[in-house]
């Protein structure tokens, strides 16, 4: 009786709102990580390609260390064991936001690097002949251009965090996937409902990059290609 | 009483690792003076100029502006010298992201602090005087050569620069809008501007100028007026390289 | 001594359990790729939208999400696997369908000219294939599917979310045992820094090996 598709679906439809509810928290935790990622990245970035051999040095160690430690460690290092260490009491949902931030932070750097490296140095020798400052001339003319360049790398960042997001549900934050197991636990459609986190993670991913190619072209810079 | 020179550059050198680039170079040039620097390719003119302009930081040397001398260490008078002087690129480096009138005004607004609607006007303005007032909302990927390179002389004089230094200008073009970019700085001749001058067209810079300086190697071998440098150069090298690039502008000619 | 005699075998049980994950993982992960990624560009039509659709579904779920599916879920239609076992499928099927993108991009970009000289010498088309077309694109794809070999080491660690204890599992069992939490997941980042760090010289070192010159720009 449990097995039949109509068992599954009567608990997905029952299921529905409240995984839907889910939707909410998966994308203020993910829009939170993109920001707090895109803020610190960028100054990583700078700091990367313009700072001096220390600074230089500093934020490879950064980048190395978040790119290279699991993200469910980082969750339970984080939540488990700095809130306790520090005597903090914060919620699960915003050292997810902040680990899930830190982590990105360090992807988007690197992808902010990339795209500052390849501009031409033309560029800035131009910015600083009509009398700007460095920091003027990365404002104005280095960053706007490596954002552009940015953005189809951008999008896969997107799509990682969003699936990612999943794993703050170690933490019992109440996500899709929490939910999904939350009805799952009540009604034993384990299988249907774990479909069903899929296929909502699946559609915000696609509406997401959807969404970043709108805006990759609004900001297009006419008959540039690179 | 002997004026000023608007410009001084004094014995600069310049290596970059091994290789001495520019081996103790001097320049003056006064008001409305116009000098062409004429040379092979890796002579290090390009260097010389960007030298000038503390776009490359030489490792002796010193500038001058109307006698001033520059210490590149002060940040603001760095970047109110580099404002008086304009530079125009052999490559154009026109910022990619903005539209021609973008590219004019970002350093009225920016550098000069100029309201964006005023900062504007002028830009239009500048635009207008090269001739491109009717492009001014495309973007430098939109423009051709020629356009581009008008549209870096407009940046330049927004800035209202006392000198222009341009790094063979033109070498970058097809042949055939080469005229359109000789006409606006033969314009800016007319109107009087300071310019030290980078070129291999002979023939404009000995229409134009009323010093040429032969540079190789890293230094200025000789320099006197067109006529002089161009049909009777005392050193071999120099009439070498003149005898030469005559020829063959001869026959690109004919 | 506490170092010694609970910390240290605990954590070495869960290396060796992460490595007994991670490496046939990536074996089966880079096979199911390439196959899948070479139908999707030479196979026959229906091949090639079934090898679109998994990669789709198994590119798009959270990969959270398939290990649930495959171990929780699977269970209610009599199903049943070991966490190991789960955790293997889960990881193979989610990195397959990663290194499957990363090989159609490196046979898209290779020549056609490629398989017509081979072809002019006699060489089938799948034979073509296979001794011509997929050596250029697996050097081609190494970047790419060396990455994914990077994220599947971190991503290893998602089999304790189906109960199979490896590194982090026994990091969080000795952490609550203990009270230590702040020391034992310390520990266990740094180990899997460590994995990280070794792979990623591994790769480097192997696209370097693997070098033709002229094939591709040289790194940095
Ligand atoms: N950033 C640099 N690093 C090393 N060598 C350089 C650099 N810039 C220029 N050079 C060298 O300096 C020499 C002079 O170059 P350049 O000033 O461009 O000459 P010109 O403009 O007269 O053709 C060339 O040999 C060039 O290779
Ligand atoms: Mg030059």
């Amino acid at each position: 009786m449990h097995l039949s598709i109509s068992a599954g679906m009567k608990a997905v439809l029952e299921g529905l709102p409240y995984i839907m509810g889910g939707v909410w928290v998966t994308l203020v935790v993910v829009a939170g990580a993109l920001a707090m990622g895109l803020l610190l990245g960028t100054f990583l970035a700078i700091a990367h390609v313009y700072g001096n051999r220390a600074l230089r040095t500093l934020t490879g160690i950064y980048v190395w260390f978040f790119r290279g430690v699991p993200l469910l460690v980082l969750l339970f290092l984080f939540y488990f064991g700095l809130l306790g260490a520090l005597h903090l009491d914060l919620s699960p949902f915003f050292v997810s936001i902040v680990v899930l931030g830190l982590i990105s932070s360090a992807y988007q750097s690197e992808i902010f690097r990339g795209a500052i490296l390849s501009i031409p140095e033309g560029q800035l020798k131009a910015a600083r002949a009509i009398g700007m400052s460095d920091f003027q001339a990365v404002v104005y003319i280095i960053l706007p251009q490596a954002f552009r360049l940015s953005i189809p790398a951008w999008t896969n960042e997107y799509t990682i965090i969003m699936k990612n997001s999943a794993v703050t549900y170690a933490l019992g934050v109440a996500e899709i996937m929490a939910r999904a197991n939350h009805v799952a636990a009540r009604t034993y459609q384990h299988f249907w409902l774990y479909l069903l986190a899929g296929f909502i993670f699946l559609g915000l991913t696609s509406a997401g990059t959807r969404c970043l190619g709108l805006l990759q072209k609004k900001v297009a810079i006419k008959g540039y290609a690179r | 009483m002997e004026q000023t020179p608007v410009l001084k550059v004094e014995d600069i050198r310049k290596r970059f690792g091994e290789k001495e680039i520019l081996k103790g170079v001097s320049l003056e040039i006064n008001r409305g003076d116009i000098k062409a620097i004429i040379g092979p390719s890796g002579g290090g003119k390009s260097t010389l100029l960007h030298c000038i302009n503390f776009l490359t930081l030489f490792d002796a040397g010193r500038v001058f502006l109307n006698g001033e001398e520059i210490d590149h260490t002060d940040r603001r008078r760095l970047y109110a010298y580099r404002q008086k002087v304009g530079m125009i690129f052999q490559d154009f480096n026109l910022f990619d992201h903005l539209s021609a009138l973008q590219n004019v005004q970002i350093g009225l607004v920016r550098v000069k602090k100029i309201p964006k609607a005023r900062a504007r006007e002028r830009a239009v303005a500048e635009l207008e005087r090269v001739g491109l007032k009717e492009h001014m909302d495309k973007y430098p990927a939109e423009l051709s050569g020629g356009q581009k390179q008008r549209v870096s002389i407009a940046r330049a004089l927004a800035m209202d620069p006392e000198v222009m230094l341009l790094d063979e200008p033109t070498s970058a073009l097809d042949p055939e809008l080469v005229g359109e970019v000789h006409a606006v700085i033969k314009r800016l001749a007319a109107g009087g501007m300071t310019m030290v001058l980078v070129t291999h067209e002979i023939a404009f810079a000995g229409s134009l100028a009323r010093e040429i300086l032969f540079m190789d190697e890293g230094v200025i071998l000789e320099k006197g007026p067109p006529q002089e440098i161009l049909y009777g150069a005392k050193r071999e090298r120099t009439r070498e390289f003149c005898d030469k690039i005559i020829h063959f502008h001869h026959k690109d000619n004919g | 001594m506490f170092l010694r005699q609970e910390v240290a075998p605990a954590m070495i049980r869960g290396v060796w359990m992460s490595i007994r994950l991670i490496v046939p993982s990536a074996v089966f992960g880079l096979a199911i790729g390439i196959i899948t990624g070479t139908l999707r560009v030479y196979g026959h039509s229906v091949l090639r939208a079934i090898a679109n659709v998994y990669v789709t579904f198994f590119r798009g779920f959270p990969l959270l999400v398939q290990l649930y599916l495959w171990y929780f879920g699977l269970a209610r239609f009599g199903i049943y696997f070991s966490p190991y076992t789960a955790a293997v499928i889960g990881f193979s099927l989610c990195s397959g369908a990663y290194h499957s993108e990363y090989i159609r991009g490196a046979l898209l970009s290779i020549k056609d000219g490629q398989m017509l000289g081979a072809q002019s010498l006699g060489f089938s088309r799948t034979q073509a294939l296979v001794s011509i077309i997929l050596p250029q694109a697996v050097r081609r794809a190494l970047p790419g599917c060396g990455n994914e070999l990077i994220y599947l080491i971190k991503y290893s660690s998602l089999a304790y979310m189906v109960t199979c204890i490896e590194l982090t599992g026994e990091a969080k069992i000795l952490a609550s045992l203990y009270f230590k939490y702040m020391e034992m997941f310390l520990i266990a980042g740094a180990i899997y820094l460590l994995l990280v760090s070794i792979a990623t010289w591994l790769l480097n070192n192997a696209e370097d090996w693997l070098a033709v010159p002229g094939f591709e720009p040289p790194r940095r």
